[in-house]
């Protein structure tokens, strides 16, 4: 590796898992920084994440971050950071594609771990649709879409110094030009505990079921997509998944849902997750923590009355 | 406007066997079309139903005539390239494609949950920004208009060509082409060319040192007779500290 490929850089847009991979950026050795596009907040949390220093830039009011992508490849390619850490946020991933592509970097998503060999750098990362977990070594710079967890424990290290990345670079000619409600904020997505309905549930009447364990828990009533999508049986902005409601419960109960990876999306930062399937082979059993194989028209109402006991 | 939809560019996934070892089997070594491959086409479609020209790209040992069946009139097919696990790589192949088309105003893509650096990627080999999680596009005054979900919000962006937009599909294809379309699609042409023609080499910088299995735990399941299995669900959620 050259003299000048060293470091990293971690490619922010939002503050979610920032701390998680500034600690795996620290953890390769070389200096740190936040490449933090947003506005002034985002630019102190990466501050306080422990970086060595952090560069900033903040969008004009309707430019979305995407316009600055040719801005920040043109830093990289000054600075030649050796791994380059973004998450997958569309954003953040635009402005990491842009400059990997400057920096002849491979990209590799799903990464998990990162570790230093030699002069290269080993990651691990998600397989087979995260049926597997591959290990990939990398001679040359790598750009890693980091799904790793986010580390929310993370102290504030002192203060590291915020320049302005301006170098009269102009931004693309994009625009927001609209900005709606988009009905996901139902109260499903804050919600502690979740109760969810899939087609396992054989007529819209039995959501009295559902609904009977949920306000035992305390809890939200949510759905699978076909359920409210195709059934209608519960609102469309209570699915969730893959193209609804992403949540982070406590508790996630799932009543005759099959778990389907578009479904299991949305419930992956969800702390507990409980399945209740007839069928033992259900995919959801792969995934969820605890499981009860059984008919849901027996096993709600044993599991309310075990609730009230 | 002049669009291409990139399909078919890489493997399913759900045709990988994980196997005990954690070795990861391929049943079919084949390109397929992907989980929002159709949405991207859709857009494609709108964005060129008044006026316009939508050039299907797609490269490996897939199907090209997916999209010719499904309204794409003519297709590029970069028939001898592999998959990778550098998505920057897969990118290079396909902006390779895209110049051997000539003046386009937008590439849309489906934006993979497997290669979510493709469409960055991509964009950046081009030398054009892009816009991901897109759900639907249309052609306005001349630019693009794309709308995506961010958070709560619904987000309207109007972009200047030329832009790579990657689209997400919120559901499964519901209209699948039947045989009439099928037997058409066979007769519209396809451009046939190589990686070597294109003149790109993609060397492959990752070195695979094999998979192993998560390290999850397994899910505990209760069984025997519902009073019974709800109590000690009960017990291990309130161990948990969720009730
Ligand atoms: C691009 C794309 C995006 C998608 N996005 C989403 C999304 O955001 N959210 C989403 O949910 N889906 C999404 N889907 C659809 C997803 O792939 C599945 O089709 C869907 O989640 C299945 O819903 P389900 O589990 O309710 O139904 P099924 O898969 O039909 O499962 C029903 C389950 O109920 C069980 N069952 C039946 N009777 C009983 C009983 N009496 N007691 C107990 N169990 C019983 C069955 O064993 C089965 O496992 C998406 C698909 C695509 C292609």
């Amino acid at each position: 590796m050259s003299a000048t490929a060293t470091g990293a850089w971690v490619i922010a847009t939002e503050e979610k898992r920032l701390a998680a991979m500034v600690r795996a950026a620290r953890a390769l050795g070389g200096t740190v920084t936040v490449v933090a596009v947003g506005p002034r907040a985002l630019a102190d949390a990466a501050s306080a994440a422990g970086p060595d220093g952090v560069l900033w830039l903040e969008p004009a009011g309707a430019e979305p971050v995407e316009a600055h992508a040719a801005h920040v490849a043109a830093a990289a390619a000054d600075a030649a950071p050796r791994t380059l850490l973004a998450t997958v946020e569309p954003g953040a991933r635009a402005l990491l594609g842009a400059a990997a592509v400057r920096l002849g970097a491979a990209v590799v998503p799903g990464v998990l771990s990162l570790r230093t060999e030699g002069e290269g750098v080993v990651v691990e990362c998600s397989a087979a649709g995260g049926a597997a977990i591959a290990t990939l070594a990398c001679p040359g710079p790598l750009a890693a879409l980091f799904a790793g967890d986010d580390d929310v424990t993370a102290a504030a290290a002192p203060s590291a110094p915020v320049r302005v990345l301006d170098d009269g670079t102009a931004p693309a000619d994009l625009r927001v030009v609209g900005r709606a409600a988009s009905g996901r904020s139902a109260g499903v997505r804050d919600a502690e505990r979740v109760v969810s309905v899939g087609r396992g549930l054989k007529a819209k009447a039995d959501l009295a079921l559902v609904e009977s364990l949920a306000s035992t828990l305390g809890a939200e009533v949510a759905c699978s997509m076909p359920v409210a999508e195709d059934l209608g049986w519960v609102a469309k902005e209570r699915y969730v998944g893959r193209s609804g409601q992403h949540i982070s419960p406590r508790l996630y109960v799932a009543l005759g849902i099959s778990g389907t990876p578009q479904h299991m999306e949305g419930v992956r930062e969800a702390k507990v997750v409980v399945a209740v399937n007839n069928d033992p082979a259900a995919a959801i059993f792969r995934t969820a923590d605890y499981g009860i194989v059984g008919d849901l028209y027996d096993v709600v109402p044993a599991l309310v009355a075990a609730l009230s006991s | 406007m002049r669009a291409v939809v990139a399909y078919t560019w890489a493997r399913d996934v759900a045709d990988a066997a994980v196997r005990q070892d954690g070795t990861v089997e391929w049943r079919k070594d084949k390109m397929s079309p992907g989980e929002d491959d159709h949405a991207a086409l859709a857009a494609g479609l709108a964005l060129t139903t008044d006026g316009g020209t939508l050039v299907g790209l797609t490269c490996g040992n897939g199907d090209a005539s997916w999209a010719l069946a499904r309204g794409v009139e003519q297709a590029v097919h970069v028939t001898d390239a592999t998959p990778h696990d550098d998505d920057a790589a897969t990118a290079a192949v396909l902006a390779a494609g895209v110049r051997s088309i000539g003046a386009v105003d937008v590439v849309l893509v489906g934006d993979s949950e497997e290669h979510p650096g493709v469409p960055v990627a991509l964009a950046a080999h081009l030398g054009w920004p892009a816009v991901v999680g897109v759900t639907t596009a249309a052609a306005r005054d001349g630019r693009v208009e794309v709308v995506r979900t961010v958070g709560d919000l619904e987000e309207t962006l109007s972009l200047a060509p030329p832009v790579v937009v990657a689209v997400a599909a919120r559901s499964a294809e519901t209209r699948v082409p039947g045989m009439k379309e099928l037997l058409a699609a066979r007769k519209r042409p396809v451009t046939r060319t190589t990686l070597a023609e294109l003149g790109v080499d993609v060397p492959d910088t990752l070195v695979a040192r094999g998979t192993r299995l998560p390290a999850t735990a397994p899910t505990r399941v209760f069984d025997g007779e519902p009073g019974e299995a709800t109590r000690q669900l009960v017990a291990a959620l309130r161990n948990e500290g969720v009730l």
